[in-house]
């Protein structure tokens, strides 16, 4: 081996523990875009995205303060173009991927839920399968707003 | 039955048009209907607990069908607050404009109810409720799947027509507006459909 490919392989070395290093600080499970379309009725809808670790894991149940109850749902469209939004038990994280909840697709219903302003703050308990319970903040924003980027 | 003519309505409606029709409708990003259907007609109960005659009280307007339900949380609101978005900033616009939207779930969603949930939009918009057997002929009337309740209890959902019927103030429906739409492509329709009433001299 000669001096430069050591010295490769050194900074390689480098950079993995760095990477670890970084990741060790927020390893696991992250939540990102965490919002609430502003209630129009007795329900909300909250949408997040969660990345998941290395191992999968599943969400079970949510719970928060300003509402009854939190159900997970998936809005699902028929062939003629219908949409329901069943109940469903728990959302799956696989490893390493992610888990996007957003309009048209999962959501967490939030059930006879306060009166929320645009601007509010929530927080809201999420029970993983693995990683335990984690408390996530979420604003409330427009329901015109809960839709992802164009 | 009422399913299957669904399903051909539907088929229809997402047929994108291959060809524009006599109305300048190319620059519509809506989903095309390839021909274009007319304002369906029924009656039903506004929130004021007064007769609303659909095709009569809209007659040369823009107007916007919706049927939901209070309790749905993920799509309508979002339908309703992106077409409240592009009206509330343009005053002539939502002169020329009625959205009406049609409660399919009248055990649970009073007129009151309604009122005070589609205020948190826009003041100006209709709210519809009726009988089951009158609602099932509205949807009829407008070329939609009737809703379906799912579930038991009071914790049912409604199964119903995910998309907004656009009607130009000519009464023809050029487009429709299926969960997805984005805010840019209703401040694009909006102002262009309502621009049909110049052509069309109503």
């Amino acid at each position: 081996m000669n001096k430069s490919n050591a010295a490769l392989r050194f900074l390689a070395v480098v950079a993995l523990v760095l990477t670890a290093g970084c990741s060790g600080e927020t390893d696991g499970l992250q939540i990102s875009d965490a919002r609430v379309g502003a209630p129009t009725g007795p329900n909300a809808a909250m949408y997040f995205t969660a990345r998941g670790s290395d191992e999968a894991d599943s969400l079970r149940s949510a719970s928060t303060d300003v509402a009854n109850e939190v159900q997970i749902h998936e809005t699902v469209t028929s062939d003629e173009g219908t949409m329901s939004m069943p109940s469903i038990p728990r959302l799956e994280l696989p490893a390493g991927g992610q888990l996007v909840l957003e309009p048209g697709g999962y959501h967490l219903m939030l059930v006879d839920v306060d009166q929320l302003e645009v601007g509010d703050t929530i927080s809201v308990t999420l029970t993983w399968e693995v990683a335990g319970e984690m408390t996530v903040e979420a604003e409330v924003v427009d329901p015109s707003d809960t839709m992802g980027e164009e | 039955m009422f399913r299957r003519s669904g399903v051909v309505v539907l088929v229809a409606a997402l047929t994108l048009a291959a060809c524009q029709s006599a109305v300048s409708t190319g620059a519509l990003q809506g989903v095309a209907i390839e021909n274009p259907t007319e304002k369906g007609s029924f009656v039903l109960t506004d929130t004021e607990g007064e007769s609303y005659d659909f095709a009569a009280r809209t007659e040369g307007k823009l107007t916007l069908l919706y049927f939901g339900y209070l309790q749905c949380p993920d799509i309508c609101p979002v339908h309703l607050a992106q077409i409240a978005e592009v009206l509330g900033e343009d005053a002539e616009l939502a002169r020329k404009t009625e959205v009406v939207f049609v409660s399919v779930d009248p055990d649970r969603d009073t007129p009151e109810a309604i009122r005070e949930f589609l205020d948190r939009f826009d003041t100006a918009f209709v709210g519809l409720t009726g009988s089951h057997d009158q609602l099932k002929t509205a949807q009829e009337a407008a070329g939609v799947p009737p809703a379906r309740i799912l579930g038991e209890g009071d914790d049912y959902t409604v199964d119903h027509a995910g998309w907004v019927i656009a009607y130009a103030p000519d009464g023809l429906s050029y487009s429709i507006y299926p969960f997805g739409t984005r805010q840019s492509q209703w401040n694009n329709d909006l102002q262009l459909l309502a621009k049909l009433v110049g052509e069309q001299g109503s």
